[in-house]
This record gives structure tokens, sequence and C-alpha cells, in this order.
């Protein structure tokens, strides 16, 4: 088992954000968090990697309580595609992907580099190496940072909204991305609001509400035939 | 027109007296070269104690005495402190004037460089360091190949005008008697009782020199200019 979330709770200040969460997620899933603003999808999705400290509760990483110690030593394992993309500002392209592979020393220089022109090919944008990132589009960059995830030989990338910044001619371009990737044995787990694409990539749905877990499980019965309430209302809503 | 003749020919050439110019010239440029340098190195090492203070929650006592050393000289005159650094702390030594000089304005500047690093390192988006966290960069790495440089780029400006009131600022060495531009051209004139030529050459190195520098900061500003997104 990859993850193992137990009783996990977190706090700001004295609001609960998480209330209580329990999960198990298994090597190679690929989940779709869905649920209403402020229920806490993000907030988990942080809580995964370490972004956030859970308040109690406690988080298993292949069977390891995962705590700063055992976050250091795996290295970039978990991945992060972040809504605003987040590249480096500061980097091109090429450096953006290349930087932390060799500085983590996962592989040198020159194998970077050739996987990182491997990536772009793939992404259709091998002209764009020595571009900073405020001469991309937004599909561009997320695109880039999708990659520069992939960069690291991830376990598992958390995508937090990874389309909800972009102007809609560009959604299809990153959704199409993330699908190829999850062609690849990797662990992937994306709060989105996109259920066409839900639909096509996940093997598990979740919804969340208030900070819990409202209901869970294969797309089929959460699209279809949604057993609370609350899921039936916000499906209709947000159709 | 003799008079004005008369006047330059008593305030430079008269016994040689161009010579105080040029030693003024040279210890302002000496002391206005290393105060930079030491204020630099120093508001670096001091604004990254408290950001990985604030990032991490570690070295807390370090952290607190530089914030100490920061309120302290932000909050007391430059030449107060040039007065005790000379008067007190190195009343016994036989350091030369020109190092206390130095120390005090090096040790004044990095207060200032240190709050405006601090003040880059705060604007930055935060998602930038959680980036970095996610591919597995440690502290130290975030902050010179990410934090650093973007942090550098949008701050220049202040910067720039943090070294030109520096170098200005050194004219008060004369007040420990280093014999700098100013006090030279006071010297001068307390001989010649004729204040027009020596101030007016020591406006016009100080416009001089005031004027490369912001050249040169504007280069570098250009330079950097690629990271700042807007
Ligand atoms: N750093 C923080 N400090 C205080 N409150 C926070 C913080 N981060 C999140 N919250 C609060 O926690 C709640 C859950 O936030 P979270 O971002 O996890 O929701 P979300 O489901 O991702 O919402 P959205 O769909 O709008 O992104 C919100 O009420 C939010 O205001
Ligand atoms: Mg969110």
């Amino acid at each position: 088992m990859l993850y193992q979330v137990k009783k996990l709770v977190k706090k700001f200040g004295n609001t609960s954000v998480l209330k209580n969460i329990n999960l198990e997620i298994e090597e190679n899933e690929k989940i779709v968090i869905i649920g209403p603003s402020g229920s806490g999808k993000s907030t988990l999705l942080r809580c995964l990697n370490l972004l956030e400290k859970p308040t109690s509760g406690s988080i298993y990483y292949h069977g390891h309580r995962l705590d700063d110690k055992l976050y250091k030593s795996i290295q970039g394992k978990i991945g992060m595609v972040f809504q605003n993309y987040q590249l480096f500002d500061n980097l091109t392209v090429i450096d953006n992907l290349t930087l932390a592979p060799v500085l983590n020393k996962l592989m040198s220089k020159e194998e970077a580099i050739s996987k990182a022109r491997r990536y772009l090919r793939q992404i259709h944008l091998e002209d764009k190496e020595n571009s900073y990132p405020m001469d991309l589009s937004g599909g561009q960059k997320q695109r880039v940072a999708i990659i520069r995830s992939l960069m690291m030989n991830p376990e598992v990338i958390l995508f937090d909204e990874p389309t909800s910044a972009l102007d809609p001619e560009m959604i299809g371009e990153v959704l199409s991305l993330i699908l190829e990737v999850s062609r690849e044995k990797i662990t992937m787990i994306v709060v989105t609001h996109e259920l066409n694409f839900a639909q096509e990539f996940a093997t598990r749905v979740i919804f969340m509400d208030h900070g819990k877990i409202i209901e869970e499980g294969d797309k089929e019965q959460m699209f279809k035939h949604p057993r609370t309430n609350r899921l039936q209302q916000f499906l209709s809503n947000i159709q | 027109m003799g008079e004005i003749w008369d006047s330059f020919y008593q305030t430079f050439i008269f016994e040689d007296r161009y010579l105080y110019f040029l030693e003024g010239i040279k210890f302002t440029l000496i002391i206005a070269f290393f105060s930079i340098l030491l204020g630099l190195i120093l508001g670096v090492f001091i604004s990254i104690v408290r950001d990985f203070h604030k990032q991490t929650g570690k070295w807390f006592l370090l952290s607190k005495i530089c914030d100490i050393y920061v309120y302290v000289i932000r909050g007391t005159p430059t030449l107060l402190q040039l007065m005790i650094l000379y008067y007190v702390i190195f009343k016994t030594s036989t350091l030369s004037p020109i190092i206390v000089g130095i120390l005090t304005f090096g040790i004044n500047s990095g207060a200032y460089v240190a709050e405006i690093f601090r003040a880059g390192y705060d604007g930055i988006d935060k998602g930038q360091r959680e980036a970095s966290k996610t591919l597995g960069l440690n502290y130290l790495k975030t902050m010179r190949y990410i934090i650093f440089p973007q942090a550098l780029a949008k701050i220049f400006p202040a910067l720039g005008n943090e070294i030109i009131t520096l170098v200005k600022e050194t004219s008060i060495a004369g007040y420990v008697g280093i014999v700098e531009l100013i006090k030279a051209a006071d010297i001068i004139s307390s001989r010649t009782y004729d204040y027009f030529f020596p101030l007016i050459i020591a406006a016009i190195v100080y416009l001089l020199l005031t004027f490369i520098l912001s050249k040169v900061m504007k280069y570098g500003e250009r330079k950097l200019n690629h990271v700042v997104s807007g």
C-alpha cells in the first residue's frame, strides 16, 4: 500500500479543515477528488506531501510514518503540480527541468538534459527549451510543470486543480498530457472539477465536503448512482 | 577673473594643496568600497539567518541576535555609531581610523541591506518554495538557486539606493579624524578662508561617484531583468 491515512485532522487556528480523514491508496491508483470550494481538497493533498503539518492523526507512506525525516529521504518521489504552475521564474525551461534531478544526484547533467529534451519533444515544446516561464502560455507552463515532476521519477504525483487557472482553449492540452502520464506506473491524485476528464481518468473518485470524505467509489457508482444527497446535489450543480 | 584665479591657486596649487584632495578622494573611495562589500556580506548573511529561522523555526537565538542588531543599527544615527566604535570600542586599540570607518559603515549598511533582502524574499510567491520542496530541494539549495536570484532581481533598485546613500554617508568619517574628501576640503578652506572651490570640488566628486554607481546598478538591473516576470 502506498498511502495509509489514519484519523487525519488539520486545524487552522480553531477551525477544523480536515475532520478525521481515513484513506488508503494503493500503488498505481488514479484518484480524482471532487468537492465544493473550501471542503478541504487542497489541504488534504498538501498534507500528503507535508506542505501542511497534520494537527493530529497519521499518514503512512509505504507503511512508514511520513515525517520530515522520511520526506527528506524520499527526495522528490512525491511530485506536485500546482494550480498556478510554479515554474521557477528565474530559470529557463531546460533549467527548470534539470535543476532538481541534478542537484539531488538522481542523474548527471547530461542525462538530465537528454531526458528533459525527450519530454519536451513529447509535449511539442522542444523549441522552448531556452525560454523563460514568462514567455510561455498558461497551458505550456502547466505542461512543463508536469514533465518537471516526471523528471524526478516520482512514485506519486499530486495535482491540485491543474487546469483551473487556464483559459478554456488550453485546458484540453493539459488534461490529455495528464491522461498520457496516467499510462505510466505512477500513482496519481487529481483534484479537479473536470468531470469528463474524471470519467476517462479515474479508477476511484472521492467526494469531500466540509473537511470529510462523504462518499467514495469507482466512477460508475459515483457519477451514475451517487448514494448521498450531497453528492447528488454537488453533481447537479456543476453539470 | 584675477580673483577667481587667485582663489583657485590658493586652493589647489599653493603648497601642493591638491594633494590633500587626492588623499581625500582616495580615502573616500577606499572606505566606500570596503564598507559596501562588508555591508553586502553582512546583510546577505543576516537576511538568510532570519529567513531560515522564519521558514524552518530553527536557529532561534542567532536569528534573535540578528533582529536586535538590525533594530539597534536602524534606530541610532550613523554618526553616533561611528563615535561609539571610535571613542569607546576601539579606544585603546591601534586599529587605523580607516578600518574603524569601514567597520562602522559596513556594519551600518549591513542592517539596511538585510532589511532590503528580507523584503525581497518575502515578496516571492511562497509557491516557489513549495514547488522546490516537492522536488526534494532543501532550504539552502532553494535559497541559492531560486529565492535569492529572484529576490536580487526585484530589490536591485533598492540596493542601488542603499549603496549610494552609504557612499554619501561616509562623508561623516571626518568627525573621527579621517581625512576623506569633505575633511580635506575643510582643511583647505580653513587655511584659505575660501570655501568656494573646495566645496564645489567635493560636490563634483560625489556627483561623479554616485553617477557612475547608478550607471553600474542600471546595467546590472538590465542584466537581471528577465527574472522579474512583472
Ligand atoms: N493556510 C490557511 N490558513 C487558514 N485557513 C486556511 C488555510 N488554507 C486553507 N484554509 C481554509 O481551509 C478551508 C479548506 O481549504 P482548502 O483550500 O483545502 O479547500 P479546497 O477544497 O481546496 O477549496 P477550493 O476548491 O476553493 O480550492 C477553507 O475554508 C480555507 O479558507
Ligand atoms: Mg483548493
